[in-house]
């Protein structure tokens, strides 16, 4: 999966942001808050070759069930897509 | 347009989780003192022959280390100011790796400068927000106060940057110079789409030379204030701020976020810092002191001594307990800078209190009719 804008992850006061560089402002002039499994998927999407390879991730890492992995991520790579980040 | 004050919630809610963890969320980097414009009221503005005097501006890696420093520590929002920023050659050196390194970076500006190259490079890579402070409302006006005709030069800016998608504010000092251009200002403002933030009281510039004979008398700032919450509210609001003021229960936050106790309650040496363009970093770039030095010391340690000293300081119980205290934008960097002392009164601002409530009281009821 490919990352389309100019996002960098860090820390900031305990949580998670993605903050927007270059013209990435532009469209996007803020901050992204990142839930700690955004986090961890935010990381693996660019090496990721579809939306399979991401379940099977958080299902080695985190104790949730199969069913609400895949309508988590599905919701949370909506989001990405509407907002055209990937 | 929205004149009201506005701030994105994300920016909120990190102030009062870094006021929590003791993080430096904001900072300001004072550049350059040097300007373009040799505004009388500035109160930062040198020549070079003063800055040479006084010290010499910090390099551009210099300012890059301290920013890098203080990324670590928390920093997120970071405002580039001056003097006018753009007069450093070396100004998209430090912006670019600002930038890079993750922070959200807003620039003050006077905007004379955004043309041509500059703003071609500002526009391929846009900050957070640019500030323009906007000195008047006609070429006469910019030449009385600042020196120069650079009125049209700005709105030309102003209006690119906006064509261009870039978040543009406007920071309005009121003083005897512009004050007849409320009006005119206001309407530009509404033309342009542009939020203004406007200010009646002037700090003393003790800073340069502590001259306070360019600002207003405070009875006539209240005056200037009170015409431009006419202009910027709804008649209703401003009905409404009218009572509100004859109760002297609060009617806006104070311009620093928060109300004042017997500390600094604003965000000054809590959440946010100021580094002067000698390399001083402050509570706020109003306040003489205290000052700790984060080349010498290292961003880390010299914020927890600005942190611990900013705790330090007291204001005046008189001004704690006062019944206009909801309606007065009183502030330590106020009581400093007016009386020397972080504890003195301000006489100046609370005759501007006075006045205020006095005229927003006279003004709604000439506007309405009634009783406010």
């Amino acid at each position: 999966m490919l990352i389309k804008k100019e996002l960098l992850k860090r820390q900031i006061a305990g949580e998670t942001f993605l903050v927007p560089l270059g013209k990435t402002v532009y469209e996007n002039n803020g901050l992204f808050l990142l839930s700690d499994v955004g986090a961890f998927l935010w990381d693996r999407i660019p090496g990721a070759d579809n939306e399979e390879t991401l379940v099977r991730a958080v299902l080695e890492e985190y104790e949730i069930d199969e069913k609400t992995a895949r309508e988590d991520i599905g919701a949370f790579l909506d989001k990405l897509r509407s907002m055209d980040i990937i | 347009m929205n004149n009201r004050r506005t701030e994105p919630a994300m920016a909120t809610f990190l102030h009062s989780r870094g006021d929590q963890l003791g993080l430096p969320i904001g900072g300001n980097f004072e550049l350059t003192a040097r300007c373009n414009f040799n505004c009388p009221m500035c109160y930062v503005n040198l020549s070079q022959a003063d800055v040479d005097a006084r010290g010499r501006e910090l390099t551009a890696e210099q300012w890059i280390s301290i920013a890098r420093q203080a990324r670590d520590q928390g920093l997120i929002f970071a405002l580039l100011t001056g003097g006018e920023p753009f007069v450093r050659k070396d100004f998209f050196e430090i912006y670019g790796a600002m930038k890079a390194m993750g922070l959200l970076v807003s620039i003050n500006s006077n905007g004379s400068m955004l043309s041509g190259d500059i703003l071609q490079r500002l526009l391929e890579d846009p900050p957070f927000r640019i500030n323009i402070s906007l000195y008047g409302g006609c070429e006469e006006t910019y030449r009385n106060m600042c020196g120069q005709n650079a009125f049209e030069r700005v709105i030309t800016a102003i209006r690119a940057l906006k064509a261009a998608g870039v978040d543009v504010r406007l920071n309005l000092s009121i003083t005897p110079y512009n004050r007849k251009d409320l009006d005119r200002i206001f309407e530009l403002a509404m033309e342009l789409q542009v939020h203004v933030k406007a200010s009646a009281y002037m700090y003393p510039p003790i800073r340069v030379n502590g001259d306070c004979g360019h600002r207003l008398t405070a009875e006539e700032a209240a005056e200037a204030a009170v015409r431009w919450d006419q202009l910027r509210l709804p008649p209703e609001d401003f009905v409404q701020r009218a009572k509100n003021m004859s109760k002297l229960i609060c009617v806006e936050q104070n311009e620093c976020g928060a109300d004042l106790d017997e500390g600094v309650s604003c965000r000054a040496g809590r959440t946010s810092f100021w580094i002067t363009w000698d390399g001083k970093m402050r509570p706020c770039g109003m306040m003489p002191g205290p000052e700790v030095y984060p080349l010498e010391q290292g961003f880390a340690p010299a914020w927890e001594m600005l942190r611990a000293e900013t705790k330090k300081i007291k204001c005046p119980s008189a001004c704690v307990g006062c019944k206009y205290r909801e309606v007065c934008s009183v502030c330590a960097a106020v009581c400093v800078t007016e009386t020397g002392r972080f504890d003195g009164v301000p006489e100046y601002m609370c005759r501007m209190a006075r006045a205020t409530v006095r005229a927003t009281q006279a003004a709604c009821e000439e506007r309405s009719g009634q009783i406010c």
